[in-house]
């Protein structure tokens, strides 16, 4: 009882004070970080919340802030909800195409010697050291008409092959650009495993295919749904890349809010557009949590 | 920016205006610019003689500028620079709004940009008489853009192979009936104005319409011929007629000349239908303090000599038949580029108004389609 009555020691004190110089020195640590999210992207992300609400007048360029929902109600329109589903289908269709790419690559890295490993991840994101721009331009000359691809292909199959300009170019395309993003987290997933694992597998009889179906898929799988997001949500609001690639004739929604801000000008509904979006990616990733801890317990 | 300004051609100076120079030269005014207050300064073309002294800053294309225009200006006009940033748009919103940011002196502008930004009210107009040189400018183009100077247009025909197409095309009534023949090797412009205004001539109505009915036939016109395009393409559009992936274009005057000269079995249209062409000039913006700077130069890049280099260095169709002599033979003598008789059948693009958003939900809703 005296104890607890008796004023704090000089020990206490200066542990009290180191405690509080802690917690100071650790929010002055945070705060550039803060800081930056908080002026480059929560602001922005307001900012664009608060123009989807307004009206443009499209020849002054005036925006009067009048709290309409009516730039909601125009994204239910046929020529927007379609460009939708096809943005979400080339974005599903191109994920899966990184996964299955992917993991067989990640896997064989992991499989390899240091030396050997290191200098594969490096040829995995080397191409990112070029400008995004340039390699997917490069993929123009590729595709065309009388390009490499289309030699090729006369020369196995005696056919031509038009890709160019086609879905099927723009799913190239992401899948090309993408794929390091679905490599590394797999990686680093299947690097972690202890590499005796397989080999008890095979002690026990399991054949390769077995093997990978019941031991590096399931080891892989945090990987690979790290792999599915980071690909999945960019992908998903892409317009590079089916601008140059599509030939103009394929519409991402991406392409429509980009035009929107930067042909039409109408911010309110660009906002409104891309508010839209990140709120429909949002249930996605918020769906994809809630299973991810029954799919990594499989 | 410091201006100074007064009439060089004075001899006598007011003692205000003289204790006004001195208080620029307190405040670090270059002498030279200081000296060229003080001389007589002209293009030698019948220029105004107002002083000139600062920088005007032009948003422009990236090197669409003759290439000793602007070296050859600041010699003449000591103090005066012309600085040019690369950010001019292609799209009227991004143009209009260049121009409300207060950044520029000066722009480059297509005639439909330069409407909407004359209805706001943000263009300055220009006192013509001190750019005496827009008398070298034909009066097609500078009807066609009146609120600042001309400096080159592009016609919308059509580029073709005769060799792989085994027939004339002589207007747009032939291209939609070939194109499924030639599915797939056929390409389009990704330009609203100038895909939709073409499309527009084929169904025979004016490329600038702004009645529902026709835009909405115009819509179908393009969808129903989509199947067979390769491609709406915004930059080398013509350039798979070279190799023959692309045995029919859409495409601007400056480009096919530009393919002719690699590949001589291309052949250009004038549509008989009519074309519609985008022009293109430099306009003041009302807020700029170097408004005087501004028409000098303008005065100065159409001297015939100055406007054949941007011609030379750029290689568009060009508006003023007076830099003729000045300009390479294989521009001057290219009859896609020069500007004849078949200007008359051109209908140049302007602004649409409030229909402006009709035509961006439509085109959006054939690239969707």
């Amino acid at each position: 009882m005296v104890a607890a009555s008796a004023p704090p020691g000089p020990g206490a004190v200066s542990g009290c004070r180191l405690r509080r110089r802690h917690r100071v020195l650790a929010r002055l640590l945070v705060a550039p970080s803060a800081a930056w999210t908080l002026v480059f992207f929560v602001a922005p992300l307001v900012l664009i919340t608060v123009f989807s609400f307004g009206r443009e007048n499209l020849v002054t360029f005036n925006i009067t802030f009048g709290w309409t929902a009516a730039n909601y109600g125009a994204f239910g329109g046929s020529l927007y909800l379609g460009t939708l589903l096809r943005s979400l289908d080339l974005s599903l269709g191109t994920t899966l195409g990184c996964a299955l790419l992917g993991l067989p690559l990640a896997y064989f890295i992991t499989r390899q010697r240091p030396g050997v490993q290191r200098l594969l991840l490096a040829g995995v994101i080397v191409p990112f050291w070029t400008s995004f721009l340039v390699r997917t331009y490069s993929w123009v000359n590729l595709l065309q008409s009388g390009g490499p691809v289309d030699r090729l292909a006369h020369g196995l199959t005696g056919h031509h092959v038009e890709v160019l300009y086609t879905p099927t170019s723009i799913a190239i395309g992401i899948v090309y650009s993408y794929l390091p993003l679905m490599v590394l987290p797999i990686y680093v997933a299947l690097e972690r495993v202890n590499p005796e694992l397989y080999d008890a597998a095979a002690d026990l009889g399991a054949r390769p295919w077995r093997q990978f179906r019941r031991v590096v898929l399931p080891l892989a799988r945090p990987g690979l749904i790290a792999g599915i997001i980071i690909v999945g949500v960019p992908a998903m609001g892409e317009y590079v890349i089916p601008e140059i690639l599509g030939g103009g004739k394929t519409l991402m929604i991406g392409n429509i809010i980009v035009s929107e801000f930067l042909d039409v000008g109408n911010y309110p509904f660009g906002s409104a557009l891309a508010v839209s979006l990140m709120t429909i990616l949002m249930i996605m990733l918020f769906a994809l949590r809630r299973v991810q801890p029954a799919l990594e317990a499989r | 920016m410091t201006q100074v300004s007064g009439n060089a051609g004075d001899s006598v100076l007011t003692r205000r205006e003289l204790l006004r120079r001195g208080a620029a030269l307190g405040v670090g005014v270059p002498t030279t610019a200081l000296l060229d207050a003080c001389t007589s300064s002209s293009s030698g073309s019948g220029a105004s003689t107002t002083s000139i002294a600062g920088t005007a800053v032009m948003s422009n294309y990236p090197s669409w500028m003759g290439s000793h225009v602007v070296a050859d200006f600041e010699r003449l006009h000591r103090g005066s620079h012309i600085k040019q940033v690369s950010s001019a748009s292609s799209s009227i919103a991004g143009t209009v709004q260049q121009l409300k940011s207060g950044t520029y002196d000066f722009a480059l502008a297509d005639a439909s940009a330069t409407g909407q930004a004359v209805a706001i009210g943000i263009v300055a107009p220009l006192d013509w008489s001190k750019i005496p040189n827009i008398k070298f400018v034909g009066q097609g183009f500078r009807q066609g853009f009146p609120h600042g100077i001309p400096t080159d247009y592009g016609k919308v025909g059509i580029g073709y192979r005769p060799d792989l197409v085994g027939e004339k095309i002589s207007s747009w009534h032939d291209v939609w009936r070939l194109a499924p023949k030639f599915s797939g090797k056929v390409v389009f412009i990704d330009i609203d104005r100038d895909c939709m205004g073409s499309t527009l001539k084929y169904l025979g109505h004016s490329g600038n319409s702004t009645v529902p009915s026709q835009l909405k036939a115009c819509k179908d016109a393009l969808i129903g011929i989509k199947p067979h395009l390769q491609a709406f393409l915004n930059t080398n559009v013509g350039q798979g007629l070279q190799d023959g992936s692309t045995v029919i274009a859409m495409d601007w005057d400056y480009d096919v000349a530009l393919n002719k000269q690699k590949q001589p079995k291309i052949e250009w249209v004038f549509p008989a239908e009519g074309m519609v062409a985008y022009i293109e000039g430099w306009i003041a913006v009302k807020s700029s303090r170097h408004l005087p700077l501004v028409e000098t130069f303008m005065n100065f890049a159409l001297e015939p000599k100055q406007y054949a280099d941007f011609v030379n260095t750029t290689g568009t169709a060009y508006v003023e038949s007076a830099a003729t002599p000045f300009i390479t033979k294989a521009i001057a003598d290219n009859p896609v580029l020069r500007p004849g008789q078949a200007v008359a059948n051109v209908e140049y693009e302007h602004f649409l108004g409030q229909a402006t958003a009709l035509w961006t939900t439509i085109w959006q809703e054939v690239k969707a389609a």
